[in-house]
């Protein structure tokens, strides 16, 4: 069987203003033991899971590459003992353009990634200061240009619209530079305030500037319509990539493939059960290091309500639903259980149906929530 | 028990004048409970009493005490609300007594709805016995009240018992006055059973029960009775008494209260106001029963899920079995499909009804605005009653319309007679009387349209006299009155369920404030949706709900699927709530928006 591999690395220098998922700065020492823990997951999960190969394997955070160049080489050895990779294995690391070196990546090439993804955000100065970024426009671009020197030939740059005082112009020219950089693949989202974030402080104060609605959907409307323009199609709601490259690890989360979390916080899918790992970095490495359990099931998945989350999370991808795919796995017709839905937001124009499946319109896209709301079953 | 030993007493007192703490200390003195068992308030049973403070069911209780004479006497106190809406219920109760205490609260001084109920007492020749409570606040003048008392009812205080229920005060001089001074019942044992329904409630396991007054003869498990208006015949199961829970008693016989259960499955055989007899040896004669009862405030009640249809009208039905103020009748809107149209005693019964339906029946309902009757005349010489404005006839039939006016009474202290007479001026108002009860009192009688009472009248005389003020209102007449139908239009389309009947003079402004609030209430939505305020052809105000621009989850962290979940169900649950009007999702505060406006 074919499975894929996360494993979360919570530190950071600083924390993102828009940033609610777990992070934190941690000492030198802190993350060496977190290491050590986490080694220790990995060689647990490859024994119980033996006779698994590992196709795809994102390393995310948190900042990844905030560890020490020796720490992060402990843990790919890690996991390549631990587990079988294929061949075609897709490995990729997060990356924050302020983190890393030529020897750094020239190791991370030499451990078996194979694929960067860089956390830009922005190229405007004012921009990544107003959210907390560490980096500049400038170390950016250098950041990527040095990535590919070391030989990464699949390089992605995540990008942010709708940020505090940003102005479409801006957003263009952000955009225009990742272009120019000629990437293979570009994710693209829409600022989110969540609870406890320091944006979500600032709005409370009334002092946060936000675009207003009006244009935050003109940044949206311009981005999915310039992208595929210049060779990027859009795979997935927020994701465009050029021919082949669409990243085949976060197409797993959508397109119903298991996938085992590592490490504080991750999360796993297998078997048709979800488990969440300890959230908090220091009781999960208290309780690795005294061989108790770090991952507890979420609530226990209903056929119901694996048949809600194998259609919303499909609807996200270019693909959609594949009725073939459904009919496999629940033994019963797409038809049969959402045909009235699924007819009634094809009226709508926010879906498009036919004998293979069905998927989001461009207006679908616009207002996914709707779609995937209306796919939740009555109990 | 011999029925000279027997009483039958009520309490009437204004909200918060003590009622209930004045029950329980009657039930704690007597010991009808232990001081443990008692829960503050005994007799508000209902979740939402308690949580409200308010007396909405009358309830009955049997009190055993040992008088001054060294007799065991028994006292059945029947509980009787105080809101002016429950004046229905209030006057149920009266009937199966023989005397009331009349409570006041010695710093407020009586109040305009004890004054209705302490007349209500009066005509049914009930012996009145006066009761200052809380004579141990520091602002308690029981002397002046006592005068108010003597002034304005014309009742004698001499014999007034000064009370603290709260701190125990005057309770068992309260106890030998009931004793002393009212009544024994007059009903004799012997005679062919007579009893009267004054109440009922329905119990999952004993079916139908009824509360009852026996006046004459005598009541034994096994007898087989019968309903003297249905018609309906019966082997009685259970008998007994409200001590306060429900006790099983080997009896009951002439003057005394209590329950009776049987055979008796459908809610419906149980009427309030029918007399019990026994088939066999039946009366001549029904006891004179009550009143019907006529709604003054109507609205459509509609399940938001419109499987609940059928659900919806069992809980109508069962409510209504102890409830007979209750009216309802199905009926069909456009926009919120099928439902029911009730008819209420008021606004409180209203929202008590609706509270009830979606608590103790887990029902989701959406509410339309209240109504009152409108009589229509015409032009082919017909008068129809209107109590839903979607009903209304096009302009060119009618020929005129009028509508109900009540009289209002309101007590308030001098200081505020400015502040009511502005807004019952506001109100359409036409002033009839003032009368000084004493130094700083006075009382304000208005005729005002019901119309306008029961958008926020009382709300807002109750904000602006710093809560002083007491309403009372009866139905005066109706008189003609130039109205007109102001309707709402989403999306183009005309919302039937929101139509509603104003003044002509007011209908532009109404029109402006109700489409501004449903603005405020109706959620963005994919497409820009214009509401727009009528009268005939004639749009009066409009407003828009922008579009939403997008709405589209983009991150997912770490393939956390639970998280994106639970957004996703807040959303569906957040839809759920609301009605689908034409291409409209429209929430169930749209369709009492008009009376939230200012």
């Amino acid at each position: 069987m074919e499975i894929s591999v996360y494993v979360h690395i919570p530190f950071c220098r600083q924390k993102c203003y828009y940033c609610d998922f777990p992070s934190a700065t941690g000492s030198r020492e802190m993350q060496k033991e977190y290491t050590k823990a986490l080694c220790q997951e990995i060689a647990a999960q490859g024994s119980s899971l033996s006779g698994e190969t590992i196709t795809t394997l994102y390393i995310g955070g948190g900042t990844p590459t905030l560890l020490a160049d020796e720490l992060l080489a402990d843990i790919l050895l890690a996991l390549r003992q631990a587990f079988d990779w294929s061949e075609m294995a897709e490995v990729t690391i997060e990356a924050n353009p302020g983190t890393v070196t030529r020897e750094k990546l020239d190791m991370l090439r030499q451990g078996g990634i194979n694929r960067i993804s860089f956390g830009i955000q922005s190229f405007d100065d004012e921009l990544l200061k107003r959210i907390g970024r560490i980096h500049s426009g400038v170390e950016a671009k250098a950041a990527v240009k040095l990535a590919r020197a070391a030989g990464f030939e699949n390089i992605s740059l995540d990008l942010m619209y709708g940020l505090p005082g940003q102005s479409l112009k801006q957003l263009k020219a952000s955009v225009e530079t990742a272009l120019a950089l000629e990437i293979e693949h570009i994710s693209i989202y829409g600022l989110q305030l969540e609870e406890g974030t320091m944006l979500a402080q600032l709005q409370q104060q009334g002092t946060l500037e936000l675009p207003t609605e009006e244009a935050v959907e003109t940044m949206y409307d311009y981005i999915t319509g310039e992208l595929p323009r210049c060779g990027y199609e859009r795979y997935e709601i927020s994701n465009f990539a050029r021919r082949g490259f669409a990243s085949r690890h976060n197409l797993g989360y959508w397109l119903d493939r298991p996938y085992i979390g590592l490490g504080a916080a991750a999360h796993s899918y297998y078997q048709n059960r979800r488990f969440a790992n300890l959230s908090a970095a220091a009781e999960y490495m208290a309780s690795v290091f005294s061989g108790k359990t770090v991952a507890f099931e979420e609530e226990s998945m209903t056929r119901e309500i694996l048949m809600e989350e194998f259609c919303f999370l499909a609807l996200r991808t270019s693909q959609g639903i594949l009725a073939d795919a459904f009919a496999r796995k629940f033994a019963c017709s797409l038809w049969s259980v959402y045909g009235e839905i699924i007819s009634q937001l094809t009226n709508q124009k926010l879906l498009q149906a036919d004998e293979n499946g069905c998927r989001l319109t461009g207006l679908g896209m616009k207002y996914g929530n709707q779609v995937f709301a209306a796919f939740l079953l009555d109990d | 028990m011999q029925t000279k030993n027997i009483r039958n007493f009520s309490i009437i007192a204004h909200i918060d004048h003590g009622k209930s703490t004045i029950a329980d200390r009657l039930i704690e003195y007597t010991g009808a409970l232990s001081a443990r068992e008692m829960e503050a308030q005994v007799l508000d049973s209902m979740e939402l009493e308690r949580e409200r403070g308010i007396t909405i069911k009358a309830q009955t209780v049997r009190l055993n005490y040992k008088g001054k004479d060294g007799d065991m006497y028994e006292l059945n106190l029947i509980d009787t609300p105080g809101h002016v809406d429950f004046t229905y219920e209030v006057s149920r109760s009266l009937a199966a007594c023989e005397g009331a205490l009349l409570v006041v609260d010695a710093a407020q001084g009586v109040e305009a709805q004890t004054l209705a109920n302490v007349y209500m007492a009066l005509e049914n020749d009930l012996e009145i016995i006066p009761v200052i409570n809380k004579i141990d606040l520091p602002s308690a003048e029981p002397e002046l009240v006592k005068r108010e008392i003597e002034d304005i009812i014309g009742l004698d205080t001499s014999d007034a018992v000064l009370a603290s229920a709260k701190s125990g005060i005057g309770i068992e001089a309260i106890l030998d006055q009931i004793v002393e001074k009212i009544p024994a019942p007059a009903g004799d044992p012997e005679k062919p059973l007579r009893a009267l329904i004054f109440d009922s409630n329905f119990d999952s396991y004993k079916g139908a029960i009824a509360h009852i007054r026996v006046i004459d003869g005598c009541i034994k498990p096994g007898m087989t009775l019968k309903m003297m208006a249905t018609g309906k015949t019966f082997e009685v199961t259970d008998i007994g008494s409200f001590c306060p829970a429900p006790v099983n008693m080997p009896e009951l016989s002439a003057g005394q209260v209590g329950f009776i259960a049987g055979s008796l499955k459908n809610v419906k055989d149980v009427r309030v106001g029918d007399t019990v007899t026994s088939a066999a040896r039946p009366a001549a004669e029904a006891l004179p029963g009550y009143r019907g009862v006529n709604p003054m405030v109507y609205c459509g009640l509609y399940p938001v899920d419109s499987a609940d249809y059928d659900n919806l009208k069992d809980a109508l039905e069962k409510l209504q079995l102890n409830d007979a103020a209750l009216m309802f009748e199905p009926e069909t809107s456009v926009a919120l499909g099928f439902g029911y149209r009730c008819g209420f005693l008021g606004l409180l019964h209203m929202d008590v009804i609706q509270e009830r339906l979606e608590r103790e029946y887990n029902l989701k309902l959406i509410t339309t605005a209240p109504s009152v009757i409108y009589h229509v005349y015409k032009t082919n010489g017909e008068m129809i009653r209107i109590d839903n404005p979607a009903n209304l006839p096009p302009t060119t039939e009618i020929e005129h319309i009028e509508e109900p006016y009540v009289k209002a009474t309101v007590i308030v202290p001098n200081d505020y007679v400015g502040a009511v007479m502005e807004i019952s001026q506001e109100k359409r108002g036409e002033f009839k009387n003032m009368d000084y009860l004493d130094v700083n009192r006075v009382m304000i009688i208005y005729h005002i349209p019901l119309n306008e009472i029961i958008y926020d009248y009382f709300d807002r005389l109750k904000s602006s006299t710093r809560g002083y003020a007491s309403l009372d209102y009866e139905l005066a007449d109706y008189r003609p009155s130039k109205l007109v139908k102001l309707d709402i239009l989403l999306n183009g389309e005309a919302v039937d369920a929101l139509s509603n009947i104003v003044h002509t003079d007011r209908a532009a402004m109404r029109g402006r404030q109700l489409a501004a609030k449903l603005k405020g209430i109706i959620p963005q939505q994919m497409f820009e949706i214009p509401i727009q305020a009528a009268v005939g052809n004639k749009i009066i105000a409009r407003e828009t709900v922008r579009a939403m621009r997008k709405d589209v989850l983009a991150k997912c962290y770490g393939g956390d699927i639970s998280r994106k979940r639970k957004l996703l169900e807040k959303q569906k649950e957040g839809k759920k709530r609301m009605k689908s009007v034409g291409s409209v999702e429209v929430p169930q505060e749209a369709f009492m928006a008009i009376l939230k406006i200012d």
